[in-house]
C-alpha cells in the first residue's frame, strides 16, 4: 500500500461513516451510532499513521506526492481535478486531525447520551472530521476550497445542532455567512493567482509562482490578502471573529473539535501551505502578522470580563490562533504548526472538562454561578488545571515550548517584529490571568448550591424545567433539545479515557520540538518548507532568556489570578469600578457587534426594503407593467371605437368607402 | 430521431386526452416523457465532444418562398438542455399524477404540447421554426395558470400574456429584418436557417437594433430585472407542478436564444452592449438577492432567486470568454435541476403549515421530517453554488470568464453568492428550525414525495462528482458560438491584458 | 332622347333614400329609403335597357325587385318581432353588437 492510497482510505473511512450513520439513523440503538462514529475515525487515524509511516520510507527529497482519481472540470484552461498531496505538513494535519477527533467522539459517545439527535450528532461529526481531513489533504485550489466550504457547512449544521433553540439557528447562521464570506475571499484569492500561473494544481502553483510574479507585484499580493480574508473568517481572526464566541452554542464536543482544536486551525494550514506565495508577498505576511498579533492581545481582554464559562475558552481560542497565525505569517512554520498541535491537545482537553462541569451545574454555563467544585469533580479539576497549565505556557507543559518558539522566531528576525515579540509575552500574562481566573473561580471557595447537592447526596443538580442557558426560556428535551441526560467525567469512562489521552499529550507533548534538544519536528516539516525564505537566526542567548522570561510571566500570571480572584476577592470588582470605560469596553467585546450590525447588516436590510417597498411596487409595478399594461389598453380602446353597433355609422361608413373607391377609379381611368 | 424526441410528449399526450379517462391522460403522459428522457440520455451517451458540427441533422424545407426550413439539429449546446427538459417534465408529470385534476386530459395534454414545443425550441437550428416553437410553448402554460390556478390566475395570466407577447412580437419583427437584411446583404435567396443567417455578416448598426428586439424577448423569458415584473403574480399562482417545469426549464430558453442566436450570428452587437448586458445579469443579481432575503412568501424567495440566478448566467454569457459561457451553459443546467425540486419541497412545506407559504407560518418543520430536512438543506446548499456542488463549478466558471475580462464586474458579482447564502439559510432555517408555527403539523416524506425527489438528488449529486460530463461535450460548440463575438471583443481586450 | 336626364333623376331618388337611411332612426323609414335607392337603381337600369335597345337591363330590374322583396319582408320581420319583445324601435338602441 503505498502513502497516497493509505490516504485516500483516510478520507474514505469517515466519509463511509457518514453514509452509514445517515442511512441508518433511526434503526441504531442505544450509543451504537457513538460507538459506529468513533470507530470510522479510529480507522482514519490508523490510516493516518500508516501514510506517516509510507511517508517516512521515501527519500527526504521525494516526500511530496500526489495523486488524482478524477477530473472535476478540465475544460478551456481551468483544470480542477480531484487531487490529493500527500507530504509532511499535510500528514502532520491529518494525524492531529483525526487523531484528536478521534478521542472526542469517544467522549461525544457518553457526554451526549440520551439525546433524541444522538445518530444525527455522530453522522454530521464524522461528515466534519471527512471534510477538514478533505482540506488539509486537497492538492489542488478548487478541492482546497470545497474541503474549505464543507467544513463551514458542517460547523453549521452543528453549531445549529439544537435547532429548535433561536439562539443556536442565529448563532449557526452567521457563522455561515462570514465563512461563505470567507470562502468568496479563497476564489477571489485563488483567481488573481490563476490569472498569471494558468492553473488550479497547488504544486504547479507553487512552482510556477517565482517565474510568474515579482516579488510584491500588484497580483499575489491581492491575491494573498484575500486568501487571508479566508483565512480570518474561518480562524476567527479580527474583524470577523464574531461569529466564535456565538459559536458556543453548540453542543460542547462541538466546540472542542471544530472550534478549538481543527477548523479555527485551517486557516493557519492555508497560510502554511501557501507559503511560496506568500513569501512574494511580504505586505501580505505583514498584515498577517499585525492581525494576529491584535487578535491575540483583544481576545485576551474580553476572556478577561466574560462570564459564560465556554466563551471564555473560546476566546482564548481566538487568542492562541493569534499567535498562531502571526507566526506563520512571518515564517515560523514549524513553531506555529507546533502551537497548533499542542493547542488541539489543550484546548479539547480544556473543552472536555468544562463539558463536565456545566453537566453538573445542570446545564448552566454562569461563571458567576459556579463555586467550589474542587471537592465534587476532582478529575474534572485536575483536568481543568493542567489544561490550564499548558495553554498559560507552565514548563514542562507543551504549551510553554511551542508558545516561546514562535516568540523566540519573531525576536530572530529583528526589526519591527519585537514589537511582536512584546506583544506575544504580554498576550501570555493575559493568558493566565484568564485561565487561571477561570479555574479559581469555578474551582475554589465555596461550594455552590449544585455543588453541595452532588457532595451531600451524591446525584447531579437538575433545574426543575429545562431552559435555555443563553436566555432562559423554558424548553423540552424532545428532537432538537438537549436530552435530559446530564453526564460528568467522573461518572462515564470514556469521557474519563479520552481526557487522559489528552491530558497526558497536553503533559509531554513538547517533547517533539524541544528548542535545541530535540528537533523531531523541524527535520520532519523541513521537506515542505526547505524553500522557505523567510529566515530567522535567534542567538542562543536570546534562546535562554526567552525560555526564563516565557516561565517568569506565567508563573507571575497565576500568582496574579490567585491574589486577585481568591485572596483578596474585592479587589476585582474594585478594580472594574475604578477603569470603567475599559472594563465597559472589554464586557461589549470591544464593540464588533455593533460596527458589524451598523456597517453590514443594516444597510443590507435597509436595501432589502427599499427593493421591495419601493422599486418594485413604483417602478416595476408601476411604471413598467402599467405602462405596457396601459399602452395596449389604450391602443385596444382606440380601435375598439369603430365597433360602436351603430347602425347607421356602419351604413354611413359603407357608403363613405363605395364612393371613395368608386371615385379612387374613377379619376384614375 | 429527433423528430420523434420532439413529437412523442405531444403525440402521447394527445392519445391520452382522445382516450379520456381520470388516470389515463396522465399516465400516457409520463410515459411519453419518459420514452423522450430515454432518447436524451442515449444521446448524452452517444455523443462525440468533439467536433463543433451538428449531429442527427434533419433538414427540409418547409416554406420554399419564404426560405423557412424545418432544420433540427444536436450540438454540445442543446444536448444537456434537452435532458434537462425531458428530466424535469418527467418528474413534475410524476408529481402532478399524484393530484386529481378537473378535466385531466386538457391538463396533460397542454403539458404535452409544451413539452414538445420546448424540445423543439432547443432542437431548432432555423429561425422561423425557432420562434414557432417559442410562442407555442407559452401558450399551453397560459391556460395552465388561467385554469389550474390558485388565487388571483387571471391578472397574473393577463400580466404573463401582454408582457411576453410583446416581447415575442418584437423578435418577430427582429427576426423578419434578419432574415430579409442579411438575403439582401449576402445576395443569397431568403433563407432563415441559422447557418445561413451566420455566413451572412451584417454591418454594425443593423446589428444593433436587432439584438436590442431579441434581448427584449428573451430577457423577459428568463426573466431579468427590469422586465421581471410579470413573476410574482405568475409563480403564484401557478400549480406547483406547472411552477417546477416553468421555472426550471422555460426560462433556460432565453438564455440559450442569446447563445445559439443571438452571439453567432450579431458578434459585433453583442460587444457593443457588453457592458449594457452585464449590467443589466448585475442589477438582477442584486435586486433578486435583496427582494429574495426580505420576501415572507416561499415561492417568491424562491423566485427571486432564480432572478438572481439568471442573473449570473446573462453575466457569464456577456463575459465573452470561453470560460463564462462553459459556466453559463453548466449553470442552466444546475439551476434548472436544483429549482424544481425546490418548488416542490415548498408545496410540501406549505402542505405541512397548514396551506399557508408564508414562512411566518411555518417553523419547526424538521421535528418530525428528519429526511424532508435532510433533502431541504442538501438542495439549498446546492442552490446557493457551495463549493462541492456543481452550480459552484459552474458559477466559478462565470467569475473567471468575467474575472478574465471586467475584472470589476466579477468582483461586484461576489456579493451575489454572499447574499444567496443568507437568503437560503434564512428560508431553511425559518422554515425547518426554531420553534413550530401556529399550524404546522410535521410529518416526514411519503414515499411518493420521495420517489419525485430522489431522482432530482442523485442528478444533483452526479454534477458535483462530475460536471465535466456536460463540461467536456460541451466545449467545441459553446467555445464556436462564441468565437466570432469573443474575437471581437479581444482587440481590446488584448490592451487590456499587458 | 339622353340618358343623362333619367341618370339625374336616379340619382336624386338614390341620394335622397341614401340621406333617409343615414338621418333617420325609425326602421320603417330606414327600410322604405332602402327601397327608394333600390328603385333608383331600377331605373338607372332600365334607361340603360333602352339606350343600348336590349333587355338585359329589364331582367336585372326584376331581379332587383325579388331580392328587395324578399329582403324587405326580413326587415319588416325583424320590426315586428322587436315590437312584440317591448323594444324601442329606434335603430341607434340596437347596439348590443358593440365592441
Amino acid at each position: 500500500m503505498s502513502a497516497t492510497t493509505a490516504a485516500w482510505l483516510v478520507l474514505a473511512a469517515p466519509l463511509a461513516g457518514t453514509i452509514a450513520i445517515g442511512a441508518l439513523f433511526n434503526r441504531l440503538p442505544g450509543r451504537s451510532a457513538g460507538w459506529i462514529g468513533t470507530g470510522s475515525i479510529a480507522v482514519s487515524f490508523v490510516f493516518a499513521l500508516i501514510t506517516l509511516y509510507k511517508l517516512q520510507q521515501q527519500a527526504p527529497a521525494h516526500r511530496e506526492l500526489t495523486s488524482t482519481l478524477w477530473t472535476i472540470a478540465g475544460t478551456v484552461g481551468v483544470d480542477a481535478r480531484a487531487t490529493i498531496l500527500v507530504d509532511p505538513l499535510s500528514v502532520l494535519m491529518i494525524c492531529v486531525v483525526a487523531g484528536v477527533s478521534m478521542l472526542i467522539h469517544l467522549y461525544s459517545i457518553s457526554y451526549l447520551q440520551g439525546d433524541r439527535g444522538y445518530s444525527r450528532f455522530f453522522a454530521y461529526l464524522n461528515f466534519f472530521v471527512f471534510s477538514m481531513l478533505l482540506l488539509v489533504l486537497a492538492g489542488n485550489f478548487l478541492l482546497l476550497i470545497v474541503g474549505w466550504a464543507f467544513v463551514g457547512a458542517a460547523s453549521y449544521m452543528l453549531i445549529s445542532f439544537w435547532y429548535r433553540r433561536t439562539t443556536a439557528t442565529s448563532a449557526g447562521m452567521k457563522a455561515f455567512v462570514i465563512n461563505v464570506l470567507g470562502d468568496i475571499g479563497l476564489v477571489l484569492g485563488t483567481f488573481f493567482i490563476f490569472r498569471h500561473t494558468h492553473t488550479f494544481d497547488l504544486l504547479a502553483s507553487f512552482h510556477a509562482a517565482p517565474h510568474v510574479f515579482a516579488s510584491g507585484s500588484g497580483d499575489v499580493t491581492a491575491g494573498c490578502l484575500l486568501l487571508l480574508v479566508g483565512a480570518f473568517a474561518k480562524s476567527a481572526q479580527i474583524p470577523l471573529h464574531t461569529w466564535l464566541p456565538d459559536a458556543m452554542e453548540g453542543p460542547t464536543p462541538v466546540s472542542a473539535l471544530i472550534h478549538a482544536a481543527t477548523m479555527v486551525t485551517a486557516g493557519v494550514y492555508l497560510i502554511a501551505r501557501m507559503h511560496p506565495l506568500f513569501q512574494l508577498a511580504p505586505a501580505a505576511g505583514d498584515v498577517g502578522a499585525i492581525i494576529g498579533a491584535l487578535t491575540l492581545l483583544i481576545a485576551g481582554t474580553i476572556g478577561l470580563a466574560a462570564t459564560d464559562l465556554k466563551r471564555v475558552i473560546a476566546y482564548s481560542t481566538m487568542s492562541q490562533i493569534g499567535y498562531m497565525i502571526m507566526g506563520v505569517s512571518i515564517g515560523a512554520y514549524t513553531a506555529g504548526l507546533f502551537h497548533l498541535m499542542t493547542h488541539a491537545f489543550f484546548k479539547a482537553l480544556l473543552f472536555m472538562a468544562a463539558g463536565s462541569l456545566i453537566s453538573a451545574m445542570g446545564g448552566s454555563q454562569s461563571l458567576d454561578r459556579m463555586s467550589g467544585w474542587r471537592r465534587a469533580l476532582p478529575f474534572t479539576f485536575a483536568a481543568f488545571v493542567i489544561g490550564g497549565l499548558a495553554l498559560t505556557g507552565v514548563p514542562p507543559f507543551s504549551g510553554f515550548f511551542s508558545k516561546d518558539s514562535i516568540l523566540l522566531f519573531a525576536a530572530g528576525r529583528g526589526g519591527w517584529h519585537w514589537a511582536l515579540y512584546v506583544a506575544g509575552y504580554l498576550g501570555a500574562f493575559l493568558t493566565g490571568l484568564y485561565t487561571f481566573r477561570m479555574i479559581f473561580r469555578a474551582f475554589l471557595g465555596d461550594p455552590c448550591p449544585e455543588a453541595l447537592e452532588l457532595i451531600d447526596h451524591g446525584h447531579l443538580f437538575h433545574p426543575p424545567a429545562p431552559t435555555n442557558p443563553a436566555n432562559g426560556e423554558i424548553e423540552d428535551t424532545d428532537v432538537g433539545f438537549p436530552g435530559p441526560d446530564h453526564v460528568i467525567a467522573e461518572r462515564a469512562l470514556p469521557m474519563r479515557v479520552a481526557m487522559s489521552v489528552l491530558a497526558l499529550l497536553a503533559t509531554v507533548g513538547g517533547i517533539v520540538a524541544i528548542p535545541n534538544t530535540t528537533r523531531w519536528l523541524d527535520h520532519f516539516l523541513a521537506p515542505t518548507f526547505a524553500d522557505s525564505t523567510l529566515l530567522s537566526h535567534p542567538s542562543n542567548g536570546l534562546l535562554y532568556f526567552g525560555l526564563a522570561l516565557g516561565t517568569v510571566v506565567s508563573l507571575v500570571s497565576i500568582a496574579t489570578a490567585y491574589f486577585v480572584w481568591v485572596a483578596r476577592p474585592a479587589l476585582a470588582p474594585a478594580i472594574a469600578a475604578r477603569a470603567r470605560p475599559l472594563t465597559t469596553l472589554f464586557e461589549n467585546k470591544w464593540y464588533f457587534d455593533e460596527l458589524i450590525d451598523a456597517v453590514v447588516v443594516r444597510p443590507g436590510a435597509w436595501f432589502g426594503r427599499f427593493a421591495q417597498n419601493t422599486f418594485e411596487r413604483v417602478i416595476v409595478n408601476g411604471v413598467l407593467i402599467g405602462g405596457t399594461t396601459g399602452l395596449v389598453r389604450a391602443g385596444s380602446a382606440l380601435v375598439r371605437g369603430t365597433q360602436s353597433g351603430m347602425l347607421r355609422l356602419y351604413a354611413g361608413m359603407m357608403l363613405v368607402g363605395i364612393a371613395g373607391v368608386g371615385l379612387y377609379f374613377l379619376l384614375q381611368s | 430521431m429527433l423528430s420523434l424526441l420532439i413529437w412523442l410528449p405531444a403525440a402521447t399526450a394527445l392519445v391520452g386526452a382522445i382516450a379520456g379517462g381520470r388516470r389515463t391522460p396522465g399516465v400516457l403522459a409520463l410515459l411519453g416523457s419518459l420514452g423522450a428522457l430515454g432518447m436524451a440520455i442515449a444521446l448524452i451517451a452517444g455523443f462525440n465532444g468533439h467536433g463543433d458540427q451538428l449531429t442527427h441533422v434533419i433538414d427540409v424545407v418547409w416554406i420554399r418562398s419564404l426560405g423557412v426550413h424545418y432544420k433540427i439539429g444536436l450540438d454540445g449546446l442543446n444536448l444537456f438542455l434537452v435532458a434537462l427538459t425531458t428530466f424535469v417534465f418527467s418528474l413534475s408529470l410524476l408529481a402532478a399524477n399524484r393530484r386529481d385534476w378537473e378535466r385531466p386530459e386538457t391538463f396533460y395534454l397542454l403539458l404535452g404540447v409544451a413539452q414538445s414545443a420546448v424540445l423543439g425550441a432547443f432542437l431548432a437550428q432555423d429561425l422561423a421554426l425557432f420562434i414557432g416553437f417559442f410562442d407555442l410553448m407559452l401558450i399551453p402554460f397560459y391556460l395552465l395558470t388561467g385554469i389550474y390556478g390558485g388565487a388571483g390566475r387571471v391578472v397574473a395570466t393577463t400580466k404573463l400574456v401582454i408582457y411576453t407577447m410583446v416581447g415575442s412580437l418584437l423578435m418577430l419583427a427582429g427576426a423578419v429584418a434578419l432574415a430579409v437584411l442579411a438575403s439582401q446583404h449576402s445576395g443569397q435567396p431568403l433563407n432563415f436557417t441559422y447557418s445561413a443567417l451566420r455566413a451572412a455578416r451584417l454591418g454594425g448598426p443593423t446589428q444593433d437594433w436587432i439584438f436590442l428586439l431579441f434581448a427584449a424577448a428573451f430577457l423577459v423569458k428568463m426573466p431579468a430585472f427590469p422586465l421581471h415584473g410579470w413573476m410574482p403574480d405568475g409563480y403564484r399562482a401557478m400549480p406547483v407542478e406547472v411552477l417546477a417545469i416553468f421555472s426550471g426549464v422555460l426560462s433556460k430558453v432565453g438564455a440559450y436564444g442569446f447563445l445559439a442566436i443571438v452571439l453567432p450570428i450579431m458578434p459585433q452587437a453583442s460587444v457593443h452592449f457588453q457592458t449594457l448586458m452585464l449590467l443589466i445579469g448585475l442589477a438582477s443579481i442584486l435586486y433578486g438577492s435583496a427582494m429574495a432575503f426580505t420576501q415572507t412568501n416561499a415561492r417568491l424567495i424562491v423566485g427571486y432567486s432564480s432572478v438572481a440566478q439568471l442573473g449570473f448566467i446573462t453575466m457569464g454569457i456577456f463575459a465573452l470568454a470561453p470560460q463564462g459561457a462553459q459556466g453559463a451553459v453548466l449553470q442552466m443546467v444546475n439551476h434548472g435541476i436544483v429549482v424544481a425540486p425546490l418548488f416542490m419541497i415548498v408545496a410540501l412545506l406549505s402542505a405541512r403549515a397548514g396551506g399557508s407559504e408564508d414562512i411566518r407560518d411555518m417553523g419547526g418543520i424538521a421535528m418530525r421530517a428528519p429526511v424532508l430536512a435532510t433533502v431541504f438543506l442538501i438542495v439549498a446548499f446546492a442552490a446557493l453554488a457551495m463549493p462541492g456542488s456543481g452550480n459552484f463549478v459552474g458559477e466559478v466558471l462565470i467569475l473567471l470568464g468575467l474575472f478574465k475580462t471586467k475584472m470589476v464586474f466579477s468582483i461586484v458579482a461576489f456579493t451575489g453568492v454572499l447574499m444567496a447564502s443568507v437568503y437560503m439559510l434564512r428560508v431553511f432555517i425559518r422554515t425547518m428550525h426554531n420553534r413550530a408555527g401556529p399550524e404546522v403539523a410535521s410529518r416526514e416524506l411519503s414515499w411518493r414525495d420521495a420517489l419525485v425527489l430522489v431522482p432530482f438528488l442523485g442528478v444533483i449529486a452526479l454534477f458535483a462528482i462530475y460536471p465535466q460530463l456536460e463540461l467536456s461535450r460541451a466545449q467545441s460548440s459553446v467555445t464556436s458560438s462564441i468565437s466570432a463575438a469573443a474575437s471581437s471583443a479581444a482587440p481590446a481586450r488584448a490592451v487590456a491584458d499587458r | 332622347m339622353t340618358i343623362g336626364w333619367y341618370l339625374a333623376v336616379s340619382a336624386l331618388i338614390f341620394a335622397i333614400g341614401a340621406g333617409g337611411v343615414l338621418v333617420r332612426r325609425n326602421p320603417l323609414v330606414v327600410l322604405l329609403c332602402l327601397e327608394l335607392m333600390l328603385n333608383a337603381a331600377n331605373l338607372a337600369l332600365i334607361g340603360f335597357a333602352r339606350m343600348w335597345g336590349n333587355g338585359d337591363g329589364q331582367v336585372f330590374a326584376l331581379i332587383v325587385m325579388v331580392v328587395a322583396a324578399c329582403e324587405v319582408t326580413v326587415g319588416l320581420g325583424l320590426i315586428v318581432a322587436m315590437h312584440r319583445r317591448r323594444l324601442p324601435i329606434d335603430v341607434d338602441e340596437m347596439r348590443e353588437l358593440q365592441g
